[in-house]
């Protein structure tokens, strides 16, 4: 299946090759959990402080492993920010 | 004051108001500035820095004449070169817990400007015990984040995000900050602070602002309650 991914910030390195600063259309497995898609991007758990599907925020640790993404889902990924 | 969401009520409560800024930096100067501005009756001035040549590319509140001088003392004197009205009060070294407290406690709303995970929790601490609202921000690089914390809406704190320090401490000193991303940020502050004063803060309880100025992009949050928050949850 389709999803958007977004990652901002810091977290764009992680994206495949394309044309958008922070956003891709990628293909996933069907059904595939918030947690695996953050693994495949080797996106550590303390730099994927905020995660949001479809602009909702998902909270940390259990939310993520059972969360199951759906065709045409948009995950966006931020980093902690704590300077100023 | 024009602007019937302010209103007469909201510009005497403004002028009423007094507020803590911590950190008078990057976030720091165009909050203190705009607050000033705008006709705040009194501002605390925490920071126990003194300014620096590299500061001045985004901590517009210190001129080049201040290099070398405490910027709680250089912030004052921008601040009442702009509003003589204005009272301003400075402490220019970093409080203990109990100092910090009793400092939040005497204001009506405090901005978080500074630039680390301790200093944001004892700030976040002290307000959530005092039933003080928070305004905080952070920004490096080319990111930003701002919320706030509403007691009476008994909102999201900054632990229900932040529960721990997360990673290594970044600063804008090593990392670097494009000056006018910390400014947007230290504005947005501002901004949600007088709206806070003036009574017009519903809008913004539970909300979590977004900025990457390399996407130009902004994402705004709702941020629900952490119940087991380590500021402001069940057990506490």
């Amino acid at each position: 299946m389709n999803i958007n991914i977004e990652f901002y910030a810091s977290l764009m390195k992680y994206l495949p090759p394309g044309k958008s600063r922070f956003r891709r259309e990628v293909k996933v497995d069907d059904g595939i959990t918030l947690s695996k898609l953050i693994q495949q991007y080797h996106i550590s758990e303390q730099e994927a402080h905020l995660v949001l599907v479809n602009g909702h925020f998902v909270n940390c640790g259990e939310d993520r492993d059972s969360r199951e993404l759906a065709e045409g889902d948009t995950v966006s990924i931020w980093p902690p920010v704590a300077g100023g | 004051m024009r602007l019937s969401q302010i209103g007469e009520k909201g510009q005497q409560a403004i002028l009423d108001a007094s507020a803590l800024i911590v950190g008078v930096g990057g976030l720091g100067s165009p909050a203190a500035m705009y607050l000033a501005a705008a006709g705040i009756g009194k501002l605390i001035l925490n920071d126990y820095d003194i300014v620096e040549t590299s500061n001045l590319q985004r901590q517009i509140i210190h001129r080049n004449a201040a290099v070398g001088e405490d910027k709680v003392e250089s912030g004052r004197r921008t601040v009442e070169a702009l509003n003589p009205e204005c009272q301003v009060e400075v402490i220019s070294y970093q409080m203990e817990f109990d100092e910090l407290r009793e400092a939040v406690d005497s204001v009506d709303i405090v901005l978080d400007c500074t630039d680390n995970y301790p200093t944001r929790f004892d700030i976040n601490r002290a307000c959530v015990e005092t039933a003080t609202p928070l305004v905080i921000g952070a920004a490096i690089r080319l990111e930003g984040q701002i919320m706030n914390y509403q007691p009476a809406a008994n909102s999201a704190c900054y632990q229900c995000l932040y529960t721990h320090a997360y990673g290594a401490e970044e600063s804008c000193e090593l990392e670097g900050v494009l000056g006018p991303v910390v400014g947007v940020v230290g504005t947005m502050q501002a901004v949600q602070t007088l709206l806070i004063l003036a009574g017009q803060g519903e809008a913004l309880e539970n909300r979590l602002l977004l900025f990457d100025a390399y996407a130009m992009e902004w994402q705004s949050v709702t941020l629900p309650k952490n119940p087991d928050c380590p500021a402001c949850g069940k057990s506490k």
